[in-house]
């Protein structure tokens, strides 16, 4: 070996090496990949806006930003679909965002988090309301009260309604007509509902459960308590809103109506409320209900679809679950909950909440209405996977291939019942649901656990919202 | 006799050679440092500092949203009076002692099966079978196990009502449900103590067996006084991480009951959880973290302690 040498070959070798590497290197960063930016939050470009990932299909969701883009060319929108269980989950998801430094502009928020958000962490969309009034008249008007209503917080508005679903009955009509009975008619009561479900259970077989339910704050044991004039909570509204109800309603819908509800004081020990769960408890004792099961019913499309379900409590969005599963739409109908001593409907619904850590504000509230549009909201809806919170949107077209043939049900549910309210959802609501499902097991676990558990859910109830306070 | 290897004395050598080789052994420490370098890194910023950040964050009121705030002491006597913490507790160390208990018996007892009894070219074939539960992920298995054992429309009971016996409320009574989910738990489980104790058997010398049933000993006192006592260091890691494994144990009772009925089956990680994640109370899951910590620290030593009674080494 000469030194002589050795430079130059090693010069050459160096090169060749360093221009492969360049070359490797201009390959890699023309290629379209993921870096740290992509994590939405640590960009400032984009407007993020969290999503639950199964609400809403990933075309539609694609349609949505699509057309936002469309309408505000130098907006950048980016939606992030966050797959959780539950409500309950998808809002630890967002905590969790939040609180790792990456909090969205605009998150999808259900009447579960409603109050929580506002109180925390959402900004009130009143003088936006008020200043963009003409162009939301039309939004307003076809949409019930009662939803907006749900939406507000100490007589602030929080979010627009985008979707809402109320507990209805769903029938199989097949179990319906191997039991020899009609489709019961609106105005049937607690008796003719016990009545219906010992008629189902006599020609059922031994795989029949003639009702069965998913223990759960929406349609859970809520739906019967609302029915017989009581909640767990006792319910109270906020003053004010009124600036929101004369701007936009008109005098009969404005009366009752206030600046949010508020859920306070725990009356889970109230007579109302036992009767319920005697009820409940005669139910499961007598085999005509299944015993509260925790999570989310996925399982229940399934047995309901294929006649080991005679009735159970869901929404609108089940028109689209049944129809996915298979089920035609005549196969099924459905009637508004029975009566007890009201005929008051509970319901849960969902909107846009925009978050005070935002730093475009004003592009997120452009999203917000753009987001209850009706034509967007027709595109986000296709599939029948909700009640549209707009009433227009709600007719024969749209129930012509899943069914039900009683579709009116769903929007008449507010329509026909104005006192039909929201789900308890306080700040604490997730404490309250977890304490309600808890106690809920326990008191039907057992024929005479209802008045022990009841004691115990109200003590609980006490404490925890004495700790928010 | 002393090996060359194992003289450290240092040797008469010229006074070049000795730096180059401090030189060279500095040159191995610097590389094993670098080998070591991402696992020590790893660990310290994923074991480390999230452990001694729980233990901070359990003297801090803290709900994402806002600023922490000093608790002192707050966290922790609220969980000692917590009945739900205190309850979580108690299912825990049930379900620990049930779950494990069951898990080593059905495994040894599968194994020694295998061992013995099984021809060798069915042998491989059950091992994977026994194994595969372990690779698929638990919540996938509490779905379907959900459904298998749902009261009304479940294949458990559908099979136990062609043998006469009535619709158990596996999930949804408090006697049945926490067996429920140890059962489901066990079966995805087991694989490992099982695989565990297959490697343990095969390293049992055959003579000691032969020249035992040439001494007359039976089957029983065979197992009791020759493959047991063997046996042991292998029970003892099977036995370790197999508590270790039960006392955080969350999917199975979080997604088959939801720690219900009531809180028949609501364990200490799954408190945590919803402290934590549903409550927004993360000063309060840090302290019943610190706590399970702590408990399984104790638990532990405590098995380490008692293997130098009743473990064995060849």
């Amino acid at each position: 070996m000469t030194d002589s040498k050795f430079p130059r070959r090693a010069l050459l070798r160096g090169a060749s090496y360093g221009a492969g590497a360049a070359a490797l290197a201009g390959v890699a960063a023309s290629w379209d990949r993921l870096t740290a930016a992509d994590v939405h939050g640590r960009d400032d470009h984009a407007l993020v806006v969290a999503t639950l990932g199964s609400a809403v299909d990933p075309a539609a969701q694609r349609a949505l930003s699509d057309g936002f883009r469309a309408l505000h060319p130098g907006l950048d929108v980016r939606l992030v679909p966050v797959q959780a269980t539950d409500w309950s989950d998808f809002f630890a998801k967002i905590l969790t965002q939040i609180a790792a430094g990456t909090a969205p502009d605009v998150v999808y928020v259900a009447t579960e988090g409603v109050q929580l958000f506002a109180q925390r962490l959402g900004v009130a969309l009143d003088d936006r309301v008020r200043r963009d009034k003409e162009e939301l008249r039309e939004y307003f008007a076809d949409v019930h009260p009662s939803l907006v209503e749900s939406m507000m917080f100490e007589g602030s508005l929080y979010q627009l309604p985008v979707e809402f679903n109320a507990a209805d009955i769903y029938l199989n009509r097949a179990v319906l007509k191997r039991s020899r009975v009609e489709v019961p008619p609106p105005d049937w009561d607690r008796d003719d509902f016990t009545a219906l479900l010992r008629t189902m259970k006599r020609g059922g077989g031994s795989g029949f459960t003639p009702y069965f339910w998913t223990n759960r704050l929406w349609g859970g044991v809520v739906p019967w308590l609302f029915a017989n004039g009581t909640n767990v909570l006792a319910e109270s509204k906020a003053p004010g809103g009124d600036w929101l109800w004369d701007t936009f309603y008109p005098p009969r819908d404005r009366r009752g109506r206030g600046g949010g509800y508020r859920w306070a004081r725990p009356q889970a020990t109230a007579d109302r409320v036992e009767e319920v769960y005697e009820y409940l408890s005669s139910l499961i004792q007598d085999r005509l209900c299944s015993r509260p099961e925790g999570g989310s019913g996925t399982n229940l499309v399934g047995v309901f679809s294929t006649g080991r379900v005679g009735v159970t409590p869901a929404g609108g969005f089940w028109a689209g679950g049944l129809h996915t599963a298979g089920m035609r739409r005549d196969a099924y109908d459905v009637q508004y909950f029975p009566r007890w001593r009201t005929q008051r409907h509970q319901f849960g619904a969902a909107g846009y909440a925009l978050l005070k850590t935002s730093k475009k504000q004003d592009e997120a509230w452009e999203f917000i209405k753009y987001s209850v549009r009706k034509d967007v909201l027709t595109q986000l809806f296709h599939a029948n996977q909700t009640t549209p919170a707009r009433r227009s949107m709600v007719h024969a077209a749209r129930y012509e291939e899943t069914g039900p043939k009683n579709w009116p049900v769903f929007y008449d549910t507010l329509d026909q019942f104005p006192a039909t309210g929201p789900i308890p959802a306080p700040p604490q609501a997730a404490e309250v649901e977890q304490l309600l499902l808890k106690h809920t097991g326990t008191a039907l676990a057992d024929a005479r656990g209802v008045r022990p558990a009841l004691r115990h859910l109200q003590s609980d109830l006490e404490k925890a919202m004495e700790r928010a306070t | 006799m002393t090996t060359p290897v194992l003289d450290r004395r240092p040797t008469p050598t010229s006074s070049a050679t000795a730096p180059r080789r401090s030189l060279k052994d500095r040159g191995t420490r610097l590389l094993a440092a670098l080998f070591l370098a991402p696992t020590l890194v790893g660990v310290l910023v994923f074991t480390v500092v999230p452990i001694v950040g729980s233990v901070v964050l359990s003297f801090f009121h803290w709900d994402v949203i806002g600023t922490p705030r000093f608790a002192g002491t707050d966290n922790y006597t609220q969980v000692f009076t917590d009945d739900t913490v205190l309850v979580s507790f108690t299912n825990t160390l049930i379900f620990m002692v049930f779950a494990v208990a069951l898990q080593l018996l059905l495994a040894l007892a599968l194994a020694l099966t295998l061992t013995n009894r099984m021809p060798s070219w069915l042998r491989s074939t059950f091992r994977s079978a026994f194994f595969f539960p372990l690779i698929l992920s638990a919540a996938s298995i509490s779905v379907v196990m959900k459904y298998l054992f749902n009261q009304d429309f479940g294949v458990v009971n559908w099979l136990l009502g062609h043998v006469g016996i009535a619709p158990v409320p596996w999930l949804t009574s408090e006697h049945s449900a926490m067996a429920a989910v140890i059962l489901v738990y066990v079966w995805q489980q087991f694989g490992f103590s099982f695989l565990l104790f297959v490697g343990g058997l095969n390293t049992i010398p055959k003579e000691i067996h032969e020249a035992s049933s040439l001494d007359g000993a039976s089957g029983l006192r065979k197992h009791l006084s020759i493959t047991l006592p063997l046996l042991s260091p292998t029970l003892l890691v099977a036995s370790v991480v197999g508590i270790i494994n039960a006392l955080q144990v969350f999917e199975q009772p979080y997604v088959l009951t939801d720690g219900g009925p009531g809180d028949a089956t609501r364990t200490v990680v799954m408190v945590i959880y919803q402290s934590a994640f549903e409550q927004l109370r993360f000063g309060e899951a840090s302290a019943i973290g610190v706590l399970l910590f702590v408990l399984i620290m104790a638990v532990t030593a405590l098995q380490f302690r008692l293997s130098r009674r009743f473990v064995h080494y060849q």
